[in-house]
């Protein structure tokens, strides 16, 4: 297990001496990346399956914690870890001439984020931020769109860095508030004195400061502005990582401090209204957009609003719902992106497409169907789920939040299908052709079979994505496992494990209506 | 493995024939063409041995469970067919066998010939996918399924729509799936609440808990649900996109949708409203602040569907499109009928789907005869055709009878139910304006028929034919299927009294030529007999007593007082009731028009608006944004 902290380790080192060793090697400095991630993608691999019972914990170099620096791995974080590699693999710039600096920024980018995803204390997750932030700032400034101007590329990047920063800044200020309220940052001692240190005023503006600090880069409703300028002006390829995966890490360290710091209602009616608000306004202004790759911008803030929502439900079928939402989009919208980057230009031009270009064509209207939710496709389970989950809840804000997202599914259909009807418009002097290189071609098709296969496999799907929910839920298993080996009096803490848990019901509060309806309907046979 | 999931199999696997032939054996397809009946006919034939649902003996089960059935999210998913189900799905199938037949002869190969190859193979797989994914609708067994089958439903239409490539065609069926995705979402909703009262999908537990919900729960899940399935059946006033995105399609497109596409809505209102929320109860729940209650509301959504449609219809100048148009107006009989929920006026409800699917198939198979023929269905382009055509004119005739609810034909059976339970229930205006609808119905089909087929002939249509044989066969079929059925309706209330006991609504007395009830029932036999006896006496006054008959020619009459040779061929057709228009023009406003337009605008401004703020200074934003947070966050805390 401890050999997963190479996972940081390797592609930190492989970024830094890349460089240095393309001096002497181009070819083995570019092939030692792709090296570091296939070593990545088997340790994980290695691993897998073995977090599934029970968490793990290491702390590095020795020192326990709650000073020693701290990994923790659980099936989230353990998926996350798989996914960091494989996805930067699949959208490594194999389509143009690159220099190594960008690779190197691509290596620093791997390593940022799986300590991101690792780390179990707040400062690492801060300095492994910060990382991943100047990392993608490098890449946005970098992998200008070809057609793309570079200024305008430029300027976009420079207001994601003014935002980016200012967000940092305020992610940072929230981690002092946090440090000065508690003396520690290990997220497992802060978790045992959250109840009492941060559930007031204090812990709440603590947790607002980090949320708008992470949002950034989650693509959360106010600072989310960036979003449409960098996605138009960067290669595809980096517009799916970023919308695809990216977003998704922020999402997850907001929704680890969650579980662990901020027990406050308010934090999750905050988190509701601002995915509210980043549902309708993503998707009515791609119902505006005039080019495909800014219509999947805003259509991504949409989907990071749902993800949002998804989250603040309160408990773990919140988790439940948000992850199975995050990962459809981390499928879908790369995939969509991929398509896109062979269509560019004013939404026009593309007029008549499915003539010569057919399968591409037809695979845009497949995810664009998973995306709004049709049936039998996994968009439509993950909406169902939250759209069930929404609708048990008590509080009005939920109820709301279901409203504002079946509206904007209407407003979805409105722009992907007008798009559709152009693609399938007969075009006598047709000049639409699609540009797609190989490799984005490819790409689009294994993230469709993965959809595709997901399909089929919907119930293991669904009792990996059901266990997983249930073991990152699990507030006191994080504690127990990070303490474990010192042996804190609050370690003793029972230990439920996350099996059980998994077998009771997906909704816990209408399954007691459900009983009583159900113990109903025997007695009311019965009596007949 | 019983009969339906042989249903399934093997209506996927006609899918997959079709794909798979037009895929990789395209040359092979035109045997496919000929063929594809057959797919239906394996269908009816399953269904056919299911019939043991409505008729019902000793041993026979009200329901066939499919041994398909998943579990996910907590829920389980089951599909069956009971009596309701099996009656909506043999209209269902014929409905496609029908328009299969006709498409697989001679408009097949024309069609083949002005577009491709692959839009032929495109058009049968449209019409499959249809009837598969109502087949799996009907035998949906809870929320879940439903609504899978309904989405699969409504794309299935869609696909069918976007099969024409002209332009009218395609913004009819962008606008149908505006008006889809809004019903699939407001399904979405009810099903939400639902799940949110009763805490689970399955109808069982559903009907249980909706046995004890109060009036103030009821009235927004049922406007949910009547929302969501009435935008499919295009009910007011939701009545907007369905005539032109059905009428567009290609013609055994037109044909099959025409025919049943809309009342799978009809099917989804009678599950909720009937199997899950008993329609006993809504005549008891008020509306607020007005003396109306829920029935009473459906009642008048239903008659005012009657109405509106079928005087928009009358303003049409397309034959297609003026069909359409009534196909919208008659399923306001059909609910109307239905929401009475006494014996009479469901089974008229119910029979009128049947009829409708009979006579409006064959009416848009003799529109698209004509259409074959003089390659138009503009009104100002025909006229006088009877003499070219006079087997087609013969079989719109008898759907135009039907479609109007004249006797003998099958529409007056139905009609006449209707009209007998709003009387019987004490419903006059109800019934005042149902019958304001027919008479819209009986003015445009005679504006239908006398513009196609009567007056003088065109120079242009001299030398055309009757319709080809292939064409003809279905038709006549149907034109004896209306005939028959409406002689006869007890032929199809063996169908119907057993759907009206799965429903929960009291059965009726019927027999062979009519209905039974104390009050005078309606016997067929006899009436269409005394009809028959009166047309020989009047045959008998004209020909033996009456003077000398001169046999004039078609180009030797004249109408409107002009005063002109034979050798002007005329047909009065253009702006045809003008007289009745000055009367009732003003009627007209578009208000529907103008209200669907007016949500776009408000769509488009509150784009706008939002496009503004991800134009704004963006660190602007994010210090006003953190100032508003903090004083929410001090708000909270302080009163919180």
């Amino acid at each position: 297990m401890d050999k997963l902290v190479l996972l940081v380790v390797l592609p930190l080192l492989a970024a830094f001496l890349m460089p240095v060793l393309a001096r002497s090697s181009q070819v083995l400095a570019r092939l030692s990346g792709l090296l570091v991630l296939l070593i990545s993608i088997t340790l994980v691999l290695n691993v897998w399956g073995e977090v599934d019972k029970q968490a793990i914990s290491f702390a590095i170099g020795g020192y326990q914690p709650p000073l020693g620096v701290v990994f923790y791995i659980d099936q989230l974080s353990l998926l996350f870890a798989l996914l960091i590699p494989v996805m930067v693999l699949i959208f490594w710039p194999w389509n143009r001439p690159s220099s190594i600096q960008e690779y190197s920024l691509m290596m620093l980018l791997t390593a940022s984020a799986s300590g991101l995803m690792l780390s179990g204390d707040l400062f690492n997750i801060y300095v492994f931020y910060e990382l991943l932030a100047v990392a993608s700032y490098g890449l946005v400034s970098v992998q200008v769109r070809q057609g793309q101007h570079p200024v305008v590329a430029w300027v976009a990047s420079l207001r994601y860095l003014l935002l980016g920063s200012v967000g940092s800044v305020m992610m940072l200020l929230g981690i002092a508030i946090i440090y000065l309220q508690t003396g520690t940052l290990n997220l497992a001692q802060l978790s045992l004195l959250a109840p009492e240190a941060l559930n007031n005023i204090t812990g709440l503006s603590a947790f607002v400061l980090i949320l708008v600090g992470l949002g950034v880069k989650a693509e959360l409703f106010p600072v989310n502005t960036w979003v449409p300028e960098v996605y138009a002006g960067v290669s595809t390829r980096l517009s799916a990582l970023m919308a695809g995966l990216l977003s998704k890490l922020a999402v997850i360290v907001i929704v680890r401090l969650l579980v662990l710091l901020f027990p406050q209602p308010e934090a999750l009616h905050l988190m509701t209204v601002l995915g509210m608000l980043g549902v309708i306004s993503g998707e009515l202004v791609a119902w505006r957009a005039k080019d495909m790759t800014r219509m999947l911008a805003f259509s991504s803030i949409g989907q990071l609003g749902l993800v949002f929502i998804a989250f603040s439900l309160p408990g773990n079928i919140g988790l439940l719902a948000g992850f199975a939402i995050a990962l459809h989009h981390l499928v879908v919208k790369p995939a969509l992106f991929m398509l896109a980057g062979g269509w560019s230009g004013r939404l026009e031009k593309l007029s008549g497409m499915a003539q010569s270009s057919p399968y591409h064509v037809a695979l845009f209207v497949l995810l664009a169907m998973s995306l709004l939710g049709v049936p039998p496709l996994p968009g439509f389970w993950v909406k169902l789920l939250l759209v069930m989950n929404l609708a048990v809840q008590t509080d009005p804000v939920y109820h709301f939040a279901l409203a504002f997202m079946l509206l904007a599914t209407v407003l979805e259909a409105a722009y992907l299908y007008r798009v559709v009807m152009l693609f399938y418009k007969k075009e006598n002097h047709t000049h639409a052709s699609s540009q797609h290189s190989l490799f984005d071609w490819i790409t689009a098709i294994a993230l469709a079979a993965v959809l595709l296969i997901s399909v089929v496999q919907l119930p293991s799907v669904e009792r990996k994505l059901v266990s997983m929910a249930y073991q990152s839920g699990n507030r006191l298993l994080y504690i127990h496992t990070v303490f474990a080996n010192i042996g804190t009096p609050e370690a003793r803490i029972d230990r439920m494990s996350p099996t059980d848990q998994a077998k009771q019901p997906l909704v816990s509060e209408p399954s007691i209506k459900e009983k009583a309806i159900k113990e109903d309907l025997v007695l009311g046979s019965a009596e007949q | 493995m019983n009969n339906l999931d042989q249903l399934f199999i093997v209506s996927l696997s006609g899918l997959a024939i079709v794909i798979i032939i037009g895929l990789f054996l395209p040359r092979q397809a035109t045997w496919l063409a000929k063929l594809s009946p057959l797919l239906y006919v394996g269908q009816l034939l399953l269904l056919i041995k299911m019939a043991s649902l409505v008729y019902i003996d000793a041993g026979s089960a009200s329901e066939i469970q499919s041994s398909f059935h998943l579990h996910l999210l907590g829920e389980p998913l089951q599909w069956r067919f009971d009596a309701l189900s099996w009656f909506f799905a043999i209209i269902t199938v014929v409905a496609a066998l029908f328009a299969a037949l006709f498409m697989s002869g001679v408009w097949g190969e024309d069609y083949r010939k002005k577009t491709s190859a692959n839009a032929y193979t495109m058009l049968h797989l449209g019409l499959l996918l249809n009837v598969n994914s109502m087949l799996l609708l009907l035998a949906s067994g809870d929320f879940i399924s439903l609504f899978i089958g309904w989405e699969f439903v409504s794309w299935a239409s869609f696909f069918m729509m976007v099969l024409n490539p002209q332009k009218v065609a395609r913004q009819a069926a962008m606008k149908y799936l505006m008006y889809a995705m809004t019903g699939a979402m407001a399904l979405l909703a009810a099903m939400a609440y639902i799940y949110d009262i009763s805490g689970s999908l399955q109808y069982d537990i559903v009907r249980l808990s909706m046995s004890h919900l109060s009036s103030e729960q009821i009235i927004p899940l049922v406007i949910l649900f009547v929302v969501g399935f009435a935008i499919k059946m295009g009910v007011i006033p939701f009545h907007l996109w369905q005539a032109v995105a059905y009428a567009e399609t290609p013609a055994p497109g037109a044909i099959f949708m025409g025919a049943i596409s809309a009342r799978m809505g009809l099917y989804a209102i009678i599950v909720v409203l009937f199997q899950l929320i008993s329609m006993d109860n809504f005549a008891y729940i008020h509306i607020p602040y007005t003396f109306w209650n829920v029935q009473s509301v459906l009642a008048w959504i239903g008659a005012l569907t009657t109405i509106i449609p079928t005087y928009i219809a009358l303003k049409q100048n397309d034959a297609r499109h003026l069909l359409a148009w009534h196909g919208v107006g008659q399923g306001g009989y059909m609910l109307l009928g239905l929401v009475i929920a006494d014996n009479v006026g469901s089974a008229g409800g119910l029979l009128h789907v049947f009829n409708h699917a009979t006579y409006q198939a064959a009416l848009f198979m003799t529109v698209a005869a004509v259409m074959y023929r003089t390659g138009t269905s503009n009104f100002d382009k025909l006229g006088g055709l009877v003499s070219q055509m006079p087997l087609t004119f013969m079989v719109m005739v008898f759907s135009i009878i039907g479609l109007a609810g004249l006797p003998p034909m099958n529409g007056f059976v139905s009609k006449w139910m209707v009209y007998r339970s709003l009387l019987l229930d004490g419903q006059p205006l109800l019934f005042v304006a149902a019958v304001i609808g027919t008479l819209g119905t009986i003015l445009s089909v005679y504006k239908l028929v006398h513009n196609t087929f009567l007056g003088q002939l065109r120079v242009e249509h001299q030398e055309i034919k009757e319709a080809p044989l292939t064409m003809l066969i279905p038709m006549l079929l149907l034109a004896l299927i209306i005939f028959v059925t409406g002689v006869m309706p007890g032929l199809i209330l063996d169908w119907i009294v057993p759907v009206q006991a799965a429903i929960g609504l009291p059965p009726l007395d019927y027999h062979l030529g009519g209905i039974i009830l104390p009050t005078g029932g309606l016997d067929m036999i006899w009436l269409t007999l005394i009809l028959f006896y009166g047309f020989a006496v009047g045959a008998v006054i004209f020909y033996l007593i009456g003077g000398r008959a001169k046999h004039v020619h078609q180009y030797d009459n004249y109408a409107g007082g002009h005063f002109l040779t034979a050798k002007v061929r005329y047909h009065y057709s253009h702006n045809f009731y003008a007289g009745l228009m000055h009367l009732i023009g003003g009627w007209y406003r578009g208000s529907f028009v103008r209200l669907e337009k007016a949500i776009v605008s408000l769509v488009s401004f509150l784009s706008q608006l939002a496009e503004n703020f991800y134009r704004a200074n963006q660190p602007t934003m994010l210090v006003v944004a953190v100032v508003v947070m903090a004083i929410w966050g001090i708000a909270v805390g302080r009163f919180g």
